[in-house]
């Protein structure tokens, strides 16, 4: 078994084997085919059929009837303005927690598991966890944010009643929920940034204000873009919080698309139509990941 | 460089004190707060003003929790389906890893370009036609429906986790292996995979979380009582009109102390494969 006669050397003289090439990536392909790509292109072509599973009736091609009715249609244009009111609130608002939980996080602690705990635990929590946790918290006569309020002399607030209070309760639990991952990946950022520069410009006698605008925040812009993104496509998404805090409640006023297209889909059965409304969202993300991809580039 | 910018004012231990109290309270101040919950009696529950600390403290909740609904099949169908859905992911992750990272691809950009598009894909526009697929081949209410998905799920982060712990191992191990007679793939699984054990760990739990986790596939496809997931068997406590919020919590709690233990277990792994794989939130 000397290697230069081994036939299977062959393998480490041609690293770049074909062969093996394929056949390692082929699992992966198979899956990403069948659940991903096959799915997508189904998508857009059920989009353009009427195809509802209660009337009994095969799909009839209707070209592009589905978009027509959808811009006719009250309740898509409100869950469409609730998912982007939502995307325009939580996205900033989990990026400056976030921000500031991984420039507090980023402190010389002498033990740095419960900081770290305090991160991840809220990261790993199940957001339909939190949806209902949250609406416990803001329970209008046994929940703790009221009491709290009475404490310090405020008003409670029923929150649930109105959708105003509703969307602000559901925003506040989606940036609670969302900007532990965001401190986790910013901290990553802060702790590659050399202590030097910090030095450097203490001896420059720049103040800690300035040095945060002119060495951290630049510093920081590859790890606030990935951040960004993956936090702005989740965020068009949001399902979850809402479903289980306000069912879309009080009188469907903070539905978001995403629970259109679930409502759509499994409640009415109405592929078709479900499939529009997702080919908007598909189209939404796409525009969102080449915008910000764009920016990236542009400022190198 | 002794605190952060934002805190030029106060400095030190006090200040570090303050400011590990804050990320605690923000952290975990909502799971303690469930965790009080579900040890009150419903007769504390409803008093006012509200109180902080259970005055009788109680199990019943838990025990109530587990009859009133089947908690114990949830809590065992969300660990099989996140369990299944890793095994695979981490499958097909280590093959696919181990051909980017070291056989001299012509495509590698293209490839690895590809993966990062999938984890940005939302996961709504699936809904739709694997609803249909589903329902089509009969899998709804079966732990495939979950399985098949949340194993792509994962699947970009486990890739880009694997490749760069797979570019750490030197590559003269292989190759003794395979002097000595093994096959690649045999060097693969007996050498490199062991080798890179930290890495597929930390992928490995990063697919059991968010597998765990996922909520709208697991209400759409999963929907008999028998098949639900904890996320989803969670919220079937609550009647049209009534709210048992301490048995509510003793669920929550039951949900969440598992993943809290791996979490606590292994957190710096869990930090490193976030940080590496970029994933979503």
């Amino acid at each position: 078994m000397t290697a230069p006669h081994n036939p299977r050397f062959a393998w480490l003289t041609d690293p770049g084997d074909r062969g093996l090439a394929i056949m390692l990536l082929a699992p992966l392909a198979l899956l990403v085919t069948l659940i991903v790509v096959y799915p997508v292109l189904r998508l857009f072509y059920t989009s353009l059929f009427d195809h509802s599973l209660t009337s009994g009736l095969p799909p009839r091609f209707v070209g592009l009837q589905n978009f027509g009715l959808m811009l006719d249609d009250p309740t898509f244009w409100t869950t469409l303005k609730n998912t982007l009111l939502i995307t325009l609130v939580t996205v900033p608002g989990a990026l400056i927690m976030g921000l500031a939980m991984a420039l507090m996080a980023n402190m010389p602690f002498k033990y740095h598991w419960p900081v770290r705990l305090s991160l991840l635990i809220p990261w790993a929590l199940p957001l339909a966890f939190a949806g209902l946790i949250f609406a416990w918290f803001f329970h209008s006569e046994y929940g703790v944010v009221n009491d709290i309020l009475r404490r310090f002399g405020f008003q409670p607030v029923i929150w649930f009643n109105s959708p105003g209070w509703s969307m602000t309760a559901i925003c506040l639990t989606v940036i609670w929920k969302t900007s532990s991952f965001m401190a986790l990946i910013l901290l990553a950022g802060l702790q590659t940034i050399p202590r030097s520069l910090y030095e450097a410009a203490d001896v420059d006698g720049a103040g800690k204000l300035r040095q945060f605008w002119e060495i951290t925040l630049p510093l920081l812009r590859p790890a606030i873009a990935v951040a960004l993104i993956f936090r702005t496509i989740t965020a068009l998404q949001t399902f979850d919080i809402p479903y289980t805090m306000t069912a879309g409640g009080p009188g469907g006023s903070t539905a978001t698309l995403a629970m259109y297209i679930h409502q759509n889909t499994v409640s009415f059965l109405d592929l078709g139509y479900g499939s529009a409304l997702a080919v908007v969202m598909f189209l939404l993300s796409m525009l969102v990941t080449v915008l910000y991809l764009r920016m990236i580039r542009a400022r190198g | 460089m002794a605190d952060s910018p934002i805190f030029g004012l106060l400095s030190g231990r006090p200040l570090r004190l303050i400011v590990a109290a804050i990320l605690l309270i923000n952290g975990l101040f909502p799971a303690l707060w469930i965790l009080l919950t579900s040890l009150k009696t419903d007769a504390e529950l409803t008093r006012t003003p509200i109180t902080w600390l259970p005055h009788a403290p109680t199990l019943s909740n838990y025990a109530t929790a587990f009859s009133d609904q089947p908690l114990h099949l949830f809590l065992f169908n969300s660990f099989m389906v996140a369990l299944l859905s890793t095994v695979l992911t981490l499958f097909v992750s280590v093959l696919a890893a181990y051909a980017i990272a070291r056989l001299n691809l012509r495509y590698r950009g293209v490839i690895l370009s590809a993966i990062v598009a999938v984890s940005t894909f939302p996961l709504v526009t699936l809904l739709v036609p694997l609803f249909e697929t589903m329902r089509a081949l009969s899998l709804l209410n079966t732990w495939a429906a979950l399985i098949l998905p949340y194993a792509v799920l994962s699947l970009p982060v486990c890739t880009l986790i694997l490749v760069s712990f797979f570019e750490t191992i030197p590559r003269d191990l292989e190759n003794a292996a395979m002097i000595d007679g093994c096959t690649r793939i045999g060097a693969l699984f007996r050498i490199v995979v062991p080798l890179a054990a930290p890495g597929v760990f930390t992928a490995g739990i990063l697919a059991f979380v968010n597998a765990w986790d996922e909520f709208l596939l697991a209400l759409s496809f999963n929907s008999s009582p028998q098949l639900r997931t904890l996320p989803v068997g969670i919220q079937m406590y609550q009647g049209e009109f009534t709210f048992p919020w301490p048995v509510i919590s003793a669920a929550l709690i039951v949900g969440i102390v598992p993943v809290a233990i791996l979490i606590v277990i292994f957190q710096e792994r869990v930090v490193a494969g976030l940080t590496t794989g970029g994933v979503k939130g």
